[in-house]
């Protein structure tokens, strides 16, 4: 396809990098990846990949910006209030870089729509605020065999970790299920730290360019956890659990189901 | 093989070449390799594609410009039975043959080497054929005989791969005295004879060169011996290849080497290669000395009484040799053209009489040499019985490139205007010199046809009046060839196409009641400067299309004189000629623009500036629309919607044209944009490349379709890229090319030079050389993953 002089001069800097040169980024501008919701993580992932050059990013997400979002999710801005966050998501992807194609999906992801859209995706970024959704999103890709980053935060505490579907531990191998309701508090009751959602949402993005360009180590197999009070990273090796209910020996999940949990208000959080 | 007499051998190497050659075109042919890649094999090898698609030319080097009888006959044969008939000596000492096709090319060439003949860099970036004076032995000015170094020169050059990939071609020339018959004195390398204290030599000249932007070669030896002339070649030709700009066809030629570095580091790098090649002990072929070949039958058949004009013709065409009682024929061609029976008997005549072979000159003429006194009557007779008239010749030679009605980017029909001048001479009965001085034409700045150094010369140019297009021609005087004084033409008027018979019959009638004994044209030329730019000047005018319609019409043409349908194609200089009138007019009336007080008066001069820009650059793209909405249509198409120009300039066509309709009054606004679309049209007509491409960027996204095309080898010039761009640009370059091959770069220096090579080795690749040229480096990568 080769590279138009404008867009020589757009990826010069990441061009240079031995790792990356003209066929990575025309890798990258081939590529598709789906980020599922366009929140805390999602904004600051979305804004990196789209002046990455990223061919296509899909963003899936029901919800309207609200001002409470604005504090930590910065691909909305005030003006945004109201509309609906894939809209205005991909008004900024637009502007960063026209080069970048954008699918928006204004739904919620649930069991009977999930795998028909990560599917034409060669990766997929957990950017959901809820376990039930986390859960959904390990099994499709599963399914899908689409590999995918996983990140959570909560308070001044974040975790991450890549899975390969098949190939590496996945969410359900190190937490089998989402927690009984009200044991952990979501967001709304235990309030989040901006930054932290740019410093996970970005370690996620460069997971992505790292897989795309296949370079370097993926966070596979060791789960990342960000401390931002002690500002310490913590690595927790995980293997595959060969009693895993989904990518087991004697997986006893074989097809995808919406995991009976209240979701946290998304009203008032995301 | 058949054992052919001759004085050339070719090397083996050419003949493996020539017998690789088949299997090419047959890849070719079975669609496996492009048209440009096969172009690119075919044009070294000395086969052209001419103006009519899908007919061939095969230019054949005649070193030392001697052709041998079971040449002739085999050129003859050749022309007949695949070609139309007719051969063409060419101003280099070649000779063509013309209307090919290409699967036939094979054959050709296999028959040709047969013969000991090859057309292997007749074309192409390659040391074309070497030449020497054409009465070389028996001229009584030359110091010595200079053929038998052209030819040794020549079967050493040739042997080298190296010879046939060069940045441009590489012309190299004797001369036997400073008289200069073989235009040494322009050209990328030339040999003068000289005799110092008894033992033969050479003054050596490099660097010049005629075409579209000409000069005289400056002198890098006074005196070489003469066993040293391979070394002398072959270390210019290093100092080419390694200096040369391979990048830019344009300013690729030795003489853009000299201009870049000076003259005084130009001598410096080719003593420096000459240093090093004399520790290289070069195997240099025998140099041999030329004989008569001739088996003398003419001498033993009865002698013819001399026939009527017999007398005039030794006038005219018969020359003295040093040799007493032994002369030089010499048989005038119409611009070159020799049907292919004649050719076949001038070579049997050659083995009867005189030396045993023929000479091709740099005036497109055949010479027969050394021919004894009493043959003359019997040469007279042959000759007088040739197909072509070669006996009752009158007039001055006129000597003119292929022109417009062949070459596909000529402006003017030259061949169509030497023979109306011809035909204007004839009506007079000029007293005729034997010499080699000639009016040259030449269809375009390009200078195909040798102007630059005549001292009557003339050169095509289009000039627009009320417009339409004119064709025309620059009016050039006291160009000169020759040792240590030669001379650039100099512009004295610029005449239309049509009044040019009647102004060189005016000049030449002033020139002939004038011209003193001996006196050369030149300095003939030069005492009547004055009247002949008087005389230029009163035949200047052109009259409006109603008044004379016919002055709209090139010679030879039945249509009005257009450029539409010139492409690309070897050069472009004459459409830059036309590029540059409306762009001159462009900025004039931008000029008049600002200058003016009155709005009706800017407005109307801002929309002249905005029609002659817009049209400017369309014959690019091969048209030519006359209509002011046709032009902004055309423009809008070709130039704006393909990225070349700014978007915004569509909105100030449009509204030019709402001025032009009526639906505004006053565009005085608009003059500031009318600038910068004027900035733009000249940044592109100054990146335009010899196949009419733009080398500059678009300035939109959107890339047109048809990229500039590269050249075969690797090289990518980022002089003005700025760090760390440059980097980033050589590197997707050396991943276009595999693992192994080797990428060369044209850098600036300071910071580019400075970080570009070093970020490769950090990168892993091999840096294999950095090297000053001018004020650029050049730097070569070879990939190695």
């Amino acid at each position: 396809m080769g590279l138009t002089e404008q867009q020589i001069e757009r990826y010069s800097r990441q061009i240079i990098l031995k790792e990356v040169g003209g066929p990575g980024q025309e890798k990258l501008l081939a590529s598709k990846v789906l980020i599922v919701g366009a929140g805390g993580l999602g904004s600051p992932a979305a804004l990196y990949l789209a002046a990455a050059g990223l061919g296509t990013i899909g963003i899936i997400d029901a919800d309207r910006v609200d001002l409470t979002n604005l504090q930590r999710q910065i691909i909305h801005f005030s003006d945004d209030i109201g509309k609906e966050k894939v809209a205005s998501a991909a008004e900024k992807i637009k502007a960063v870089n026209p080069d970048t194609a954008v699918e928006t999906y204004l739904e919620r992801a649930t069991a009977t729509n999930i795998r028909g859209i990560i599917k034409e995706y060669d990766f997929v970024l957990d950017g959901t605020d809820n376990f039930p959704a986390k859960f959904l999103i390990n099994d499709a890709c599963y399914f899908e065999k689409v590999p995918f980053s996983h990140a959570g935060i909560l308070r001044f505490d974040g975790q991450m970790i890549t899975v390969l579907p098949g190939r590496t531990a996945c969410y359900r191998c190190v937490f089998d299920k989402p927690p009984p309701a009200g044991l952990v508090p979501s967001c709304s009751e235990a309030g989040v730290l901006g930054p932290l959602a740019g410093v996970i949402g970005c370690l996620q993005a460069t997971e992505v360019l790292k897989y795309l360009l296949g370079v370097g180590e993926l966070l596979t197999n060791r789960l990342l956890v960000f401390d931002a009070l002690g500002l310490q990273f913590r690595e927790v090796k995980v293997s595959r659990n060969p009693d895993c209910r989904i990518c087991g020996q004697k997986p006893s999940i074989t097809e995808l189901a919406d995991e009976e949990q209240a979701v946290c208000d998304l009203k008032a959080s995301q | 093989m058949a054992q052919i007499n001759t004085a050339f051998q070719l090397p083996q190497s050419i003949r493996k070449d020539t017998l690789a050659y088949r299997q090419k075109l047959k890849v070719f042919l079975d669609g496996q390799t492009t048209a440009t890649a096969f172009r690119a094999c075919r044009v070294p090898r000395g086969i052209y594609e001419q103006r009519q698609a899908g007919e061939f030319m095969v230019r054949v080097r005649i070193p030392a410009g001697m052709v041998f009888p079971g040449q002739m006959k085999r050129l003859a044969d050749l022309s007949r039975t695949y070609g139309n008939g007719v051969l063409h000596v060419t101003t280099r000492q070649d000779i063509q043959i013309h209307e090919l096709k290409i699967e036939e090319t094979p054959d050709v060439l296999e028959s040709l080497l047969e013969v000991g003949l090859s057309p292997r860099g007749g074309g192409g970036n390659t040391v074309r054929n070497i030449t020497a004076c054409p009465r070389a032995g028996g001229c009584p000015d030359e110091a010595f005989d200079v053929r038998p170094y052209a030819i040794a020169l020549s079967e050493y050059l040739l042997d080298f791969e190296s010879s046939f990939n060069l940045p441009r071609k590489f012309k190299v020339a004797f001369s036997g005295c400073s008289q200069d018959c073989t235009l040494a004195s322009v050209t990328d390398l030339g040999f003068f004879a000289h005799e110092n204290d008894g033992s033969n030599g050479f003054a050596v000249y490099a660097g010049g060169g005629l075409g579209s932007n000409p000069r005289v070669g400056v002198k890098i030896e006074d005196f070489v011996e003469v066993d040293e002339v391979f070394q002398v070649a072959e270390a210019m030709k290093r100092v080419f290849d390694a200096h040369g700009d391979r990048a830019n066809k344009h300013q690729a030629r030795l003489r853009y080497v000299l201009d870049r570095v000076g003259e005084g580091e130009f001598v410096k790098l080719y003593k420096t290669q000459l240093e090093k090649l004399r520790q290289e002990q070069l195997q240099t072929p025998a140099i041999r000395q030329i004989s008569s070949t001739s088996n003398g039958g003419a001498s033993s058949t009865a002698r013819p009484q001399p026939a009527n004009g017999y007398e005039d013709w030794r006038k005219n065409n018969v020359l003295a040799e040093k040799e007493p009682g032994e002369f030089t024929v010499r048989l005038r061609l119409d611009l070159g053209d020799i049907p292919a029976e004649d050719l076949e008997a001038i070579g049997s005549l050659a083995q009867t009489t005189g030396e045993g072979f023929a000479r091709t000159t740099q005036t497109q003429d055949l010479l027969l040499c050394r021919v004894r006194e009493e043959d003359l009557p019997f040469v007279f007779e042959r000759l007088g019985a040739l197909k072509t008239e070669v006996v009752n010749t009158a007039g001055p030679k006129l000597v003119a490139c292929a022109g417009a009605s062949t070459c596909r980017l000529g402006l003017c029909r030259s061949r169509d205007l030497a023979k109306a001048i011809s035909t204007e001479l004839r009506k007079k009965d000029w007293p005729i010199q034997l010499s080699s001085e000639a009016i040259r034409i030449s269809g375009c700045p390009n200078s195909c046809g040798q102007h630059y150094i005549s001292a009557i010369g003339l050169q095509g140019r289009a000039k627009r009046v009320g417009g339409k297009l004119v064709p025309c021609y620059v009016v050039l005087n006291r160009g000169l060839a020759k040792e240590a004084q030669a001379r650039l033409a100099e512009q004295v008027g610029v005449v239309p196409a049509k009044n040019v018979p009647a102004l060189i019959s005016a000049v030449l009638k002033l020139l002939v009641g004038r011209r003193k004994e001996q006196q050369s044209l030149e300095s003939a030329v030069a005492d009547a400067k004055e009247e002949i730019k008087k005389l230029t000047a009163g035949y200047s005018h052109i009259p409006s299309i109603d008044e004379q319609p016919e002055m709209y019409r090139d010679f030879g043409a039945t249509v009005e004189f257009s450029l539409a349908g010139r492409g690309p194609g070897e050069c472009g200089a004459g459409v830059m000629d036309v590029i540059r009138l409306d762009i001159d007019q462009a900025k004039e009336a931008l000029n008049n623009a600002k200058a003016s007080s009155d709005a009706k008066g800017k407005s109307n001069a801002l929309y002249g500036s905005i029609v002659a820009a817009a049209r400017a650059l369309l014959i690019t793209r091969g048209l030519e629309p006359s209509k002011d909405r046709q032009i902004f249509a055309a423009f809008s198409e070709h130039l704006i919607e393909p990225g070349w120009v700014a978007k915004e300039t569509k909105e100030l066509l449009d509204q030019a044209l709402d001025y032009r309709l009526g639906d505004t009054d006053d565009i005085g606004h608009l003059e500031e944009p009318v600038g910068r679309m004027l900035v733009r049209v000249e940044e592109l007509f100054r990146s335009l490349d010899a196949n009419l491409n733009f080398r500059v960027e678009p300035v939109s996204k959107q890339s047109p379709k048809e990229k500039p095309p590269r050249d075969a080898e690797h090289v990518i010039d980022l002089r003005g890229v700025a760090c760390p761009l440059n980097f980033v640009k050589a590197k997707l370059e050396l991943e276009k090319i595999a693992v192994g091959q080797v990428l060369e770069l044209l850098l600036d220096g300071g910071e580019p030079v400075a970080n570009v090579p070093a970020s490769f080795t950090e990168q892993g690749q091999e840096l294999l050389e950095v090297s000053q040229c001018g004020e650029c480096f050049r730097v070569k990568v070879r990939r190695v993953d």
